[in-house]
C-alpha cells in the first residue's frame, strides 16, 4: 500500500455541501386577485382570495371562512378606497 | 458528525465533522492527521499489514496483526476517544467489537 497523502481537511464539508437547516417552503397557495377590476363576473365567482382581509366586501360581495372575496351577483368589479388605508371589493351590475 | 466504526479487523471512518467550513474545521484537521499518520506509520513498518480504501472517507482494513500495527491502531483510537469525549457533537464512536 502507498503512504497516504496528509490531506487535513478529509473529514470537512465543503462550502455548500452537506446539511443546511434551511431549503423548505410551503405549497404557494396562489393567493391574490382572481377577477381584475371592471371585470364581469358571474354570482359566486371568487374576486380575491386572501389571509386576513387585505381587502374588504363591499358591495354585493361576500367573505368566505378563508377570507376569500366572492360575488354574490353577476356584474362588473370595481376595487374601491375606502378611507384613509382601506380598499374593498364591489360587484355592480350591468346596466 | 464524523462516524468512526469500529470492527474486529476494520475501522469505517466517514462523515463531516461540521464543526466549522472546509479550511477552518479543526476537528476535521485532527481526525484527519491522526488517521493518515497512523495509516503510514503502519505502512513504513509493513506495507502489507493494512489495506485503505478513499471512498466517503477511509475504510482501514488491518490484514497482519504485527505488534506494531496494534500499538498503532490502539493509540488512535484512544486519541479519537478524547477528540470525541471534547467534540461530542463532531465525532461519534461505535464498537461492534
Amino acid at each position: 500500500m502507498e503512504l497516504l497523502k496528509l490531506n487535513i481537511q478529509l473529514f470537512a464539508h465543503k462550502k455548500g455541501q452537506g446539511s443546511t437547516k434551511n431549503g423548505r417552503d410551503s405549497e404557494s397557495k396562489r393567493l391574490g386577485a382572481k377577477a381584475a377590476d371592471g371585470e364581469f363576473v358571474t354570482g359566486g365567482s371568487i374576486i380575491y382570495r386572501q389571509r386576513g382581509t387585505k381587502i374588504y366586501p363591499g358591495v354585493n360581495v361576500g367573505i368566505g371562512k378563508d377570507d376569500t372575496l366572492y360575488a354574490k351577483i353577476s356584474g362588473v368589479v370595481r376595487f374601491e378606497r375606502v378611507g384613509r388605508d382601506k380598499k374593498q371589493a364591489s360587484v355592480y351590475p350591468e346596466d | 458528525m464524523i462516524k468512526i466504526n469500529l470492527k474486529k479487523d476494520e475501522i469505517i471512518i466517514s462523515g463531516h465533522a461540521f464543526y466549522e467550513e472546509s479550511g477552518k474545521d479543526i476537528v476535521c484537521a485532527s481526525v484527519s492527521t491522526l488517521a493518515i499518520a497512523t495509516i503510514n506509520a503502519i505502512i513504513r513498518f509493513d506495507s502489507e499489514a493494512i489495506k485503505y480504501e478513499e471512498k466517503n472517507g477511509l475504510d482501514i482494513k488491518i490484514l497482519k496483526n504485527t505488534k506494531e500495527t496494534k500499538i498503532l491502531i490502539d493509540n488512535m483510537i484512544a486519541l479519537l476517544e478524547e477528540l470525541e469525549q471534547d467534540y461530542p457533537k463532531n465525532i461519534k464512536i461505535y464498537r461492534e467489537v
